[in-house]
Parts: C-alpha cells; structure tokens; sequence
C-alpha cells in the first residue's frame, strides 16, 4: 500500500552511496544515521495530522482544560455530535456539488482548447497559446478583485456557476492535455479526417477514448483542487445556503461561532476526502509531480 | 444526428477556410471563460488602479492617486518589508530542506516508498485545514501542543504567534511542512537522472562519498534547484491564507503581507477596490520582474540540455 514503486525485484542502491561502499564501518553508520533522519521526516510529516484525528475524540472540557496529546477515550460520538450538530453534511453536499461542476467544466472546457491548440491549430492559434502561457505564469489572484466585481454585475453570484466555470480556465489544465495530445501521432488525425470526421467527431471517436489518462490526471487535480478552494468560494457563496466545507471552516475559525474542539473536528472532517484520494490515487498524483514538474 | 460525409465532399465541403471557423469555433467557448477569469479581470483591474470606485462600479479618475497613498502608507512598507522577510525565510528554511529531504531518502533503500509517501501527505491536504490544525499547535495556551510537548522538558508554556520577531519564520515553517514533500519528490526525480556509472568513474578515480556529493550530485540538481528556487520566490510572494487565517497580519501588523494587504483593501471593511487593485499591480509588476527571470533561467537550462 505505500510503495509508490513497483518493488525492485533485488535491492540495489541508487543513491550517491553505492553498494560497495557499504562494507566500511563509518559508511554503515552513516546509513543507520540516514534511517534515523528520514524516520523523523515520516513523523514531523504524519505527527500534525494523526494528532487532530485523535484530538477529535477530546470533549471540549478535556481539550480547553488537559494538557495531553491524546484523548481520555476514543469516544467517537463527539465526532458524530459535530457532524450532526453544526450540519456539516449540508457543506459536505454543497461541497461534493461544487466538485462535481468543476470536474466536468476542467475536463471539457481545457481539453477542447487543449484540442484546438495541439492539433487543430488553426490560423492565429499561437496569440491564444501564447496567452495560455501567459495566464500560467501570472498569479490569478491578482485579478479577483475585478473578477469579483464583474461576478456581482452579472448577478452570477451566491450560487455555484463562477467556480464551475471558473474551473474551465486553467491554464495548467490546457497544458496537461496539450502536452498530452501533442504525442498523439499525427497520421491518427490524418486518417480520421480523411475518413470524414469533423474536428469535433475526431475529438469524441478518436482523441477522447486515448485520453483517458490524462483526463484522469486533471479531473484528480480538479477534485482536490474544487474541494480545498476558499477564496472565491467564499466571496460567492459566503452566507448562503451553499456555503461548501471550506468556507464554512473559514467562517468557524475567523468568527469563533464554534468551540475550540468542534474547530478541530471541522478540520477533520475537511481533510478527509482529499487524504482517501490521494491514497487512491497516490501512484498518479506523485508520478505527475515528477512530469510535470508542477505541484496542483 | 450523426453526418456521414465521404472523403470527396468534406474536401469539398469543408475548404482551409471552414476548417480553420470550425477549428476555431470548438476553441470559442474556453477562450471566452479565459477572458472572463482571467485575461480580462487583468486588464480590468489595471484600469480599475487609476479610479475610486463607488459599490462594484468605477466612480472618478484619480490619475495615479490610488498608487501615491499606498506608497505613501506606512502599512504598505511594512507589508513589503514583510514580504521580503517571508522570501528570505523561505529560503533559509524552505529551500534547503526539499534537498536535504530528496537526498537524505533517496539514499535509503527499504522504505523508501514509505518515506515519499509520508512525506507527501501534507501537500494533499486543503491548505486552509492545515492552517487551522496548526493553530491548535502554536496556541499560547498549556494546552497548546508545542506547550504540551515543552512542559514535558519542563519548559515554561511560550506564546508563538504574538512575537514579533518570531511569526514570519513560525509561518514559513508551516508552509515547508506543506510543501517540502512534493518538492523532495521532484529533486528525487532529478537525482534519479544521474548515470550511476559517474559515481562508479568517480570512486576509482579516488572520490569518496562527500566529494561525489560535491561534485556530482551538486552539479546534477543545479540547473533544477535555481528554477525551483525563482518558482518558490514567486509562490512565496503571493502569501495570503497564513496570515490572514493564523494571525489577521497581526501582531501590530508584524505578518501582513503585500497580497493580505490588498485583500484588506477591497474586503476589509472599508471597501476600496481601486486602491486595492493599484496594490494588485505592484505586486505584479514585482512578480513579473521574477517570472522573467524564471524564463531566462529555464532557457539557460534548456540551451545546456539541447
């Protein structure tokens, strides 16, 4: 379950020690050291996130007055309480809504310009490439003042239409696809065209059926990428019956409406859904990092 | 719904010029949602730094009205101060222990899936939870962890987030834990690239394992550690969630940075788009000044490769 790897068939060092390096006594302790170290990275790495589980258990009277890491018991009705009781599970539905919307709008929206600039490539394509290219590099939160003005103007606002659509512009989205499709050999097009397919019956018979890694990629990144977003959430749906898990966790934690132990539940219950798709993903998610040398 | 159309009448039908409408018509529809998120707004908010702004509408042209008071606010050096400070933490801490990481497991050999992948998990996280599960740690209160953990070594309970000389690199320690594991990752990829045959060449040569390090390793991750480095500059630079959930840019704005600042501008309270979208532009016309020099860099690299 955690090799990120397939297990090599004999263990053979990779790294700047090299096996015959290995016989010296300082070198081998300077292995043990090495365990040492990286078994440490694994705790700070999991420490924080195995505490608030376990501080979840905590009742608000053990969490504001005991001075431990873990729980008297792991009683697990305090979670059930906070579930029920503040309604999570209505942000847990507006959640799995936004998601949904912003999966779909990140697979079509991208893929099809993905599609225009990596094959059709009609006249001018480059300006649009360029600008593609352009949008990656500069921060989009510069522009979310504007763009929350023009939300407000279209009256598009306290409901979910901007982030889905939102989710169709992403600059790193057209670039997985593009780079994706650009391996496509050419003669596959040519011969659908010439068989008297449209550009939009060759996306759907030919390019669609041989992307389905990639789509899997993207719509992985969209995922986690609509469930842990909270700016223009918050600014479109903040005190509305919509209000997804982030920015009902932001309103907890900026407002104190909530006790210090319920704030951690709440946390909880926000990191579960992208821990689940990271180990059910994991070998996808890490493998990309490595691609394309961006984090989602 | 379906057209079957033979070989000779698409040639016929559809001419350079249909092909290039239709090419251009599938293409319509995201180019129009990238106009809306963000080409547009981007240009918008260049004009939007040049007026007041009444409600969601531009109200007067004040020429460079919006730029002068911020430059001439205080808050706005404090917060360019502080960003800067931000900058140079996160690459005292943030930069050298993605490396150290990368290296350090990349010379293990059972449980090196184990390392990667714990190590990882924090990225995968929502950034705004683990911000909040770190304010359970850094509380000032004995039951704060970080109080909890010191009281066992008998250690006074400390207050962490209302220091101000200590808030910047307690913030910068937080995001390394978020992020440092993906970035391993990435230099354990380059690392992975090196011919093994170079440190074999190199011990008969006389090399031993620190000066293969120096000299082979090094070398290997430069060209990847200075874009890495140029892309954390620019991430960096555009904190926002940490101060604003953690501290509210406090203590006596000790942790406000550039991009909080424009945030405050336009939602905190006194509604000022204008000003805000002027601080907008500052931060990146700075940011643009890094992106050109990521490009520089990456050319470079790309010139050395070909």
């Amino acid at each position: 379950m955690w090799d990120l790897n397939k297990p090599r068939k004999a263990i053979l060092r990779t790294g700047v020690i090299r096996d015959f390096d290995t016989h010296a006594i300082g070198v081998k302790t300077g292995l043990v050291i090495i365990y040492i170290v990286c078994a440490l990275i694994a705790f700070v790495s999991l420490f924080p996130i195995l505490w608030v589980f376990f501080a979840g258990f905590k009742s608000l009277q053990e969490f504001v007055s005991s001075p431990t890491l873990l729980p008297q018991a792991l009683d697990l009705s305090q979670y059930t309480n906070t579930w029920s009781q503040l309604k999570i599970y209505n942000n847990y539905l507006n959640s799995v809504y936004h998601v949904a919307g912003s999966v779909v709008c990140a697979l079509v929206f991208n893929g099809l310009l993905a599609y225009g600039l990596a094959i059709l490539k009609p006249k001018g394509y480059k300006i649009v490439s360029s600008l593609v290219m352009f949008s990656l590099l500069m921060p989009a939160t510069i522009s979310i003042v504007p763009l929350f003005i023009n939300i407000q103007n279209l009256h598009m606002g306290r409901f979910f239409t901007p982030l889905w659509l939102a989710s169709g512009a992403s600059a790193f989205y057209v670039v997985l696809f593009r780079q994706f499709f650009e391996s496509f050999p050419g003669s596959i097009i040519e011969a659908s065209r010439i068989d008297g397919c449209t550009s939009l019956q060759t996306f759907r018979r030919i390019v669609l059926p041989l992307s389905k890694p990639i789509c899997v990629v993207v719509a992985i990144y969209a995922v986690n990428g609509a469930w842990s977003d909270f700016l223009l959430p918050y600014l479109v749906l903040d005190g509305t019956v919509w209000e997804t898990v982030m920015v009902r966790l932001y309103s907890f934690s900026s407002q104190q409406t909530v006790n210090a132990d319920d704030l951690m539940r709440a946390v909880v219950f926000a990191m579960i859904p992208p821990i689940l798709l990271f180990f059910l993903f994991q070998k996808k998610l890490t493998e990309n990092v490595v691609v394309s040398g961006i984090k989602g | 719904m379906e057209r079957t159309v033979t070989y000779r009448q698409s040639r016929r039908g559809g001419g350079k010029l249909t092909q290039h409408l239709s090419s251009w018509l599938i293409m319509l529809p995201s180019i129009l949602l990238f106009a809306f998120f963000l080409w547009g707004p981007l240009a918008q908010g260049i004009v939007m730094s040049f007026f007041t702004t009444r409600n969601v509408s531009l109200d007067k042209f004040v020429g460079i009205g919006n730029y002068a008071s911020i430059f001439k606010s205080q808050e706005f050096w404090q917060a360019f101060g502080n960003t800067v400070m931000y900058t140079v933490w996160s690459l005292v801490i943030g930069f050298l222990v993605p490396i150290a990481m990368a290296l350090v497991i990349g010379e293990t050999t059972r449980g090196k899936g184990f390392f990667r992948t714990a190590s990882y998990v924090p990225n995968v996280l929502p950034g705004l939870a683990a911000i909040i599960l770190y304010t359970a740690f850094f509380s000032a209160e004995e039951t704060g962890v970080f109080n909890i953990i010191l009281k066992w070594f008998g250690v006074e309970r400390q207050s962490y987030l209302t220091e101000m000389g200590l808030v910047i690199p307690l913030i910068v320690i937080i995001s390394t834990w978020k992020g440092a594991g993906a970035t391993a990752l990435i230099y354990m990829a380059g690392l992975s690239g090196i011919n093994p045959e170079l440190y074999e060449a190199a011990t008969i040569d006389g090399a031993g394992i620190w000066k293969r390090v120096r000299h082979i390793t090094m070398p290997a991750i430069f060209n990847l550690g200075s874009t890495l480095m140029i892309l954390q500059i620019i991430t960096v630079f555009q904190i926002l969630y940490e101060p604003m959930v953690l501290t509210k840019g406090g203590p006596d704005n000790a942790s406000l940075s550039l991009m909080y600042l424009m945030w405050r501008y336009a939602f905190g309270g006194r509604i000022e788009f204008g000003k805000a979208a002027a601080a907008g532009v500052i931060i990146s016309l700075i940011l643009l000044l890094f992106t050109l020099l990521y490009t520089r860099v990456n050319r470079r690299k790309n010139d050395w490769e070909g």
